[in-house]
């Protein structure tokens, strides 16, 4: 059967602006033959690469001389159509697939993909080897610059506090702790197995048994490997806000603020407690500190439940009372520091000719 | 030849201008057309989670560009979803993840100590974003150009924009310094730079608009404060003359507070309407400074039309809760291509194709930092 035919047509040869307008003609297989009173042209179908569809008009590239550009009527017969590149509406994977399935598909994929970041520092923080977290850790803050108090008595004494609250024995696995020369009532756990109890919170202390409290429960969070999961989720946080703030973090200030989930927040509290029973140490001095922060923060035991279940943190008065509830009656605890060391601890950074300051601007 | 044009010259003279149905930029979209495509778009962006916005730029240009009738002929975008997408990339490979490390290595270096080191590392990255930003500017009206085709002839630029990077930090700089005084200066004469290194065709743009025709209006910025401070007061306090006529004591307090949210408005209100009235004019003297071989350039938009336009767009955007941002694109487009005006003569014989070299890539600078092209 005789096929070919010509049909009108206007094409621009792409070296200059002149439209050339005549008729295509195609002998029915792979063979079309451009021809204008201006121009001629002699190409292949396999040639033509779809470009762009206008109302009532479909436009055509040449693979071979991408700047030319054939205009045909939409209206064009089946068998020149079938021959010609099919036009691309959504871009070729969507095409193919049709727009409801893609649409089905990528939803899956993405929702999976979301789930995926969303839960994967909660799985993935313990399983990081803790050698690597050691090394991040160096690597994000170091030696502190030499803002980390000591004095021997004070480091004694630090170290006596710190035996108590985390059992580990080898010096490799060994938790850090340091008092930080910052006049904040705060304390971290950093990645790398450092813990830092910040000077003002030291100073603040009225029983050596409040500083193993605060210090046990920041053991909890490296113990329990909650640092590199808060990390990994500070990180995907950076990712998806990338631009508002790039850096992994704000620095130590970043750290401090780096949120745990409450759950956290209880193990941490509960692997203190464990400690403390263990070494027989009171966690009413715990209670007592936790119950100073509700009155200063005023939310106390019977402050507003919304708040406490909003903040990320337990609420102060909630863990006081946890605290409270965790002492034995009898027999009565032994001081878990004598008078002296707890007097050392809380001079240590006063007594430190050599410590740097904390500012950092 | 076609549409009653002799074969190798075009005229479009003062005629054109008489007649708006003749206008040498004519636009035919619909919105019922446009909704076809910007829809899906949208719908496959949010189940993509955002990557599929590549692709959609690329749909929505296509469809506006060929809607778009320039004379006797329409034009045709001829950019990828895929090179915008490898633009994307490119730029998050070059420079944010450079940036990430220096952030990182700044942030480091002041927990170790080192705060002078660890802030100007940090200062270098704020001011490297700086000089990318007027770059980016430049490579995307460049790569605009250079996917915009008509009668298969496009556009495109030689330069690659570092120089103007460089130009954009001191005059923007400069700008500033005189309490601002100088940005109307800065922005003209970058905008003369920027298209005086486009071209299209064989032919490159010319642009010599001044800042002082549109100095005056920069002022309003200046004087704005005083009158509106004034005009607050006197709110007001016939604000707090009408609440001690309905309520004595009481009354003057909420009368106060009333003049006092009404002073606010108006003082927001005031600088932006200040602020639209300003870059129309700016935008009506500097297309009207910018000439193309012996093509000159109108583009007609007052300030009460740039008004309408984007209060348009913020009832569109809040009654369709948000699903209405999809048509912006269109509306923009619609508004640009309404008001562009053009008069002169192209001698289509002398219309040859660019020689400027293209970049592969898409607007990628320009999408990280999230500016329009023109």
């Amino acid at each position: 059967m005789d096929t070919s035919f010509q049909l009108a047509a206007e094409w621009y040869d792409g070296r200059s602006a002149l439209r050339h307008a005549g008729e295509l003609h195609w002998d029915g297989h792979a063979g079309l033959v451009l021809h204008a009173p201006t121009a001629r042209a002699e190409f292949a179908v396999d040639d033509l690469q779809f470009a762009d569809t206008r109302p009532g008009q479909m436009i055509y590239r040449r693979k071979s001389q991408p700047d030319f550009r054939l205009i045909l009527p939409a209206d064009m017969p089946p068998g020149l159509a079938a021959r010609l590149p099919r036009p691309s509406t959504y871009g070729r994977w969507i095409d193919r697939l049709g727009l409801g399935r893609a649409a089905a598909i990528f939803a899956v994929a993405s929702a999976a993909a979301v789930a995926l970041f969303l839960t994967a520092p909660a799985w993935l923080g313990p399983r990081i080897p803790a050698g690597w977290e050691r090394q991040i850790g160096d690597a994000l803050i170091g030696d502190f610059g030499g803002r980390i108090c000591h004095t021997p008595a004070g480091d004694a004494a630090l170290a006596k506090l710190l035996a108590k609250v985390d059992p580990a024995d080898n010096a490799q696995d060994k938790v850090r702790a340091g008092i930080a020369n910052m006049d904040m009532v705060n304390a971290v756990a950093l990645p790398g197995g450092q813990v830092l109890l910040f000077d003002g919170l030291v100073r603040q202390a009225e029983s050596p048994e409040e500083l193993a409290g605060v210090l046990g429960h920041e053991v909890g969070h490296v113990r329990e490997r909650h640092v590199m999961t808060a990390l990994l989720r500070q990180f995907g946080m950076s990712i998806l806000l990338a631009g508002a703030d790039s850096g992994v973090t704000n620095g130590v200030f970043g750290l401090a603020a780096m949120g745990y989930s409450r759950d956290a927040e209880r193990e941490a509290d509960e692997y203190a407690r464990a400690r403390m029973a263990e070494s027989a140490i009171s966690p009413l001095g715990a209670a007592d500190f936790f119950a100073r922060m509700a009155d200063e923060r005023s939310d106390s035991e019977d402050g507003p439940a919304v708040l406490g279940w909003l903040a990320s943190h337990p609420s102060a008065g909630e863990r006081a009372q946890a605290y409270r509830a965790a002492a034995r009656t009898a027999p009565a605890y032994p001081p878990v520091l004598s008078d002296a060391e707890f007097a050392a601890l809380k001079s240590m950074c006063a007594d430190d000719p050599d410590v740097a300051e904390f500012d950092f601007f | 030849m076609a549409a009653g044009f002799s074969r190798d010259t075009n005229l479009l003279d003062g005629s054109h201008h008489a007649d708006s149905a003749d206008s040498a930029f004519t636009f035919e979209g619909n919105w019922q057309d446009f909704a076809r495509i910007a829809l899906p778009n949208l719908l496959l962006t949010i189940v993509t989670l955002g990557i599929y916005r590549f692709w959609a730029t690329a749909r929505e240009r296509r469809y506006l560009w060929s809607r778009t009738r320039f004379v006797d002929e329409h034009l045709e975008w001829a950019g990828t979803g895929m090179e915008l997408f490898a633009g994307f990339v490119i730029v998050l490979v070059l420079f944010g993840v450079p940036y990430f490390g220096v952030s990182f290595v700044s942030q480091a270096l002041i927990a170790r100590g080192y705060e002078a080191l660890g802030s100007a590392l940090g200062v270098g990255a704020l001011l490297s974003i700086f000089y990318l930003g007027g770059v980016a500017r430049f490579r995307a009206l460049r790569y605009r150009l250079s996917r915009t085709r008509w009668r298969g002839i496009r556009g495109g630029s030689d330069s690659k924009g570092f120089a103007f990077g460089l130009s954009y930090m001191w005059k923007t700089a400069v700008g500033w310094l005189p309490l601002g005084l100088l940005l109307p200066w800065s922005m003209t004469s970058l905008w003369n730079e920027r298209w005086s290194k486009m071209s299209f065709g064989p032919f490159a743009f010319r642009s010599d608009g001044e800042a002082g025709g549109v100095f005056a209006r920069f002022l309003l910025f200046y004087l704005a404060p005083f009158v509106l401070f004034v005009g607050g007061v006197i709110m007001a306090g016939m604000g707090m003359l009408a609440g001690y006529g309905i309520g004595g004591e009481n009354g003057v307090a909420l009368g106060g507070l009333v003049g006092l949210i009404g002073l606010v408005l108006f003082f927001y209100l005031g600088l932006g309407l200040i602020a639209v009235a300003f870059y129309a004019k700016f935008y009506r003297e500097m297309v009207g400074a910018t000439r193309w071989r012996d093509l000159r350039f109108s583009f007609e938009a007052s300030t009460l039309d740039w008004v309408k336009l984007l209060l348009g767009d913020a009832l569109l955007v809040v009654f369709t809760l948000g699903i209405g941002l999809a048509f912006l694109s269109y509306r923009h487009w619609k508004f640009f291509m309404t008001h562009l005006e053009a008069s002169g003569e192209i001698l289509l014989d002398e219309l040859t194709q660019s020689r400027t070299r293209t970049a592969g890539h898409g607007e990628g600078l320009l999408d990280a930092f999230d500016m329009g092209a023109i």
